[in-house]
């Protein structure tokens, strides 16, 4: 890792630990300085970016989070079965605007089945789910066309909106850089990884500027850089207002979540 | 209007870059106009058509198949269900008609005594049929291979079946048959007024079935409430 990576890794934490953003930047700038200055391997002379800005939020703080809004999605008593198995039993979940919601539980509970009965994809055979305002959603696997450019996608999904396509390009390689992929040069959608595919998936997603957000289990293919990069962005969604659902099985992300929805697993076997 | 053309162009372009499997398409046609070349005319443009309408239907069915996953999300991201497969449509009418240009130019070229005009009717007919009728089995069957043996079998069907047999009317591809039969035998215009009545009889009735094939699968569902944020 050098110096500019050190310094990217450590922004990205002191904007997770909610480290105000002019103070993030001005730490960042000062860290920068010294080094420039100094010379040195940053991890010598600060030592891991998660440490020194663990030490950054003791000293300076943390900006206060903002305080969850009204609903936005409510999903109640939710229960699917496919032909003899419950996957689903009585599920129910609140989201607030400016929250990020887990939906965790084994292979097979029906993390993927709530989500998509969430979606308006699939219908429960029994209760409800009521949504504020845009709803967006990115599957788990498939959702982009094999042979359409990722700057094609942006105005696809942009027309949507009746939104230009020079503006909707600009927007989608705007959000793609925030999960730091430069999506202007990107080959067709076929041909790129499986984690920058996903990567578009999740630009795809988010290019609506939605107020709910459905994610199942967005950072397949990730490396831990982009990994990082993720939980970035949507910790900065959650602080603009959105509610955000996430399908996962990684337990260590739960410390950045708000909510937790742990589906106990499915009655004779089931499906995700 | 926007929507329309956008998912319009992006068929068009997704399409455009299938060449290996546009070629193999294309090469139908080419193949059934070639072997019947020397033999009989008539037969040679009938089978031509036949492949235009399989190459045209072919496409629609792979365009439909690889968008089941994505238009959900369209939907979520403000398209409604008639900007989708109406737009799919126009793509797929504009590729089948790029796709018979050359051979039309082919019948000109290499058959004498035919009523063009005819030819080029007929063409027209294939291609608005074999549209809707690709995209209707894309949307009922989930894969493209069982959808591909379902075209394969019909247009089998089509190209087996007596030509004196009433129930020949039932298939998808009589019209562009019949207008085939007045272009190249200089038969009466009945055969152009059926042709054509049949041809848009059928392409109606796709449409109206792809409507609703579509109006199901991407509907609002009823346990989902859109409230407004206040």
């Amino acid at each position: 890792m050098n110096a500019d990576d050190w310094l990217r890794a450590f922004a990205a934490e002191l904007h997770q630990r909610r480290v105000g953003g002019d103070v993030a930047r001005h730490v960042v700038a000062e860290a920068a300085t010294h080094l420039r200055e100094g010379g040195g391997d940053p991890w010598l002379v600060f030592g891991a970016p998660q440490a020194y800005a663990a030490a950054i939020v003791e000293s300076i703080g943390t900006a206060p989070g903002p305080r969850p809004g009204p609903v936005r999605l409510h999903a109640r008593g939710i229960t699917k079965r496919y032909g003899r198995q419950v996957v689903l039993r009585d599920a129910s979940l609140t989201v607030r605007a400016g929250q990020i919601a887990a939906v965790v539980g084994a292979n097979g509970c029906g993390k993927s089945t709530f989500l998509r009965i969430c979606a308006g994809l699939v219908s429960p055979d029994a209760g409800e789910v009521t949504v504020a305002g845009r709803l967006s959603y990115c599957p788990q696997q498939g959702g982009t066309a094999d042979f359409l450019l990722p700057d094609e996608h942006f105005v696809l999904v942009g027309a949507g909106q009746g939104v230009p396509r020079v503006p909707a390009r600009r927007a989608g390689r705007a959000a793609a850089r925030q999960l730091g992929w430069d999506a202007g040069n990107a080959a067709l959608a076929r041909h790129l990884s499986g984690g920058t595919r996903q990567k578009l998936n999740l630009t795809m997603s988010t290019l609506t500027q939605p107020d709910v957000l459905l994610l199942d289990e967005p950072y397949q293919g990730f490396d831990q850089g982009s990994y990082v990069n993720l939980w970035d962005q949507l910790t900065r969604l959650r602080d603009e207002g959105r509610a955000i659902v996430v399908v996962t099985h990684l337990l260590n992300q739960l410390d950045r979540v708000d909510v937790v929805l742990d589906l106990p697993p499915a009655h004779q076997g089931g499906r995700s | 209007m926007n929507r329309l053309v956008t998912v319009a162009e992006m068929t068009l372009r997704e399409l455009t870059r299938r060449r290996g499997v546009l070629l193999l398409l294309l090469l139908m046609p080419l193949t059934f106009w070639l072997i019947r070349r020397d033999s009989y005319v008539g037969q040679s443009v009938r089978a031509l058509l036949l492949g235009i309408s399989w190459a045209v239907s072919t496409a629609a069915l792979f365009a439909t198949s690889a968008a089941r996953e994505l238009e959900p999300r369209l939907r979520l991201a403000g398209y409604r269900p008639h900007h989708l497969y109406i737009g799919r449509m126009l793509g797929l009418w504009g590729l089948g008609l790029v796709i018979s240009v050359p051979f039309f130019l082919l019948t000109v070229i290499d058959a004498n005594n035919l009523r063009y005009g005819g030819i080029a009717v007929a063409m027209l007919c294939c291609v608005a049929v074999a549209a809707p009728f690709g995209m209707l089995i894309g949307a009922l069957l989930p894969r493209e291979l069982e959808g591909t043996l379902l075209l394969l079998t019909v247009v089998a069907m089509q190209m087996l079946l007596d030509p004196a047999d009433a129930a020949t009317k039932l298939t998808p591809f009589w019209s562009s048959r019949e207008i085939g039969t007045w272009a190249v035998d200089h038969t009466d215009d009945g055969y152009l007024t059926r042709g054509l009545l049949h041809g848009l009889v059928v392409t109606v009735l796709l449409i109206v079935t792809v409507a609703g094939v579509f109006a199901v699968r991407l509907r609002q569902r009823r346990h989902l409430h859109h409230v407004p944020i206040a």
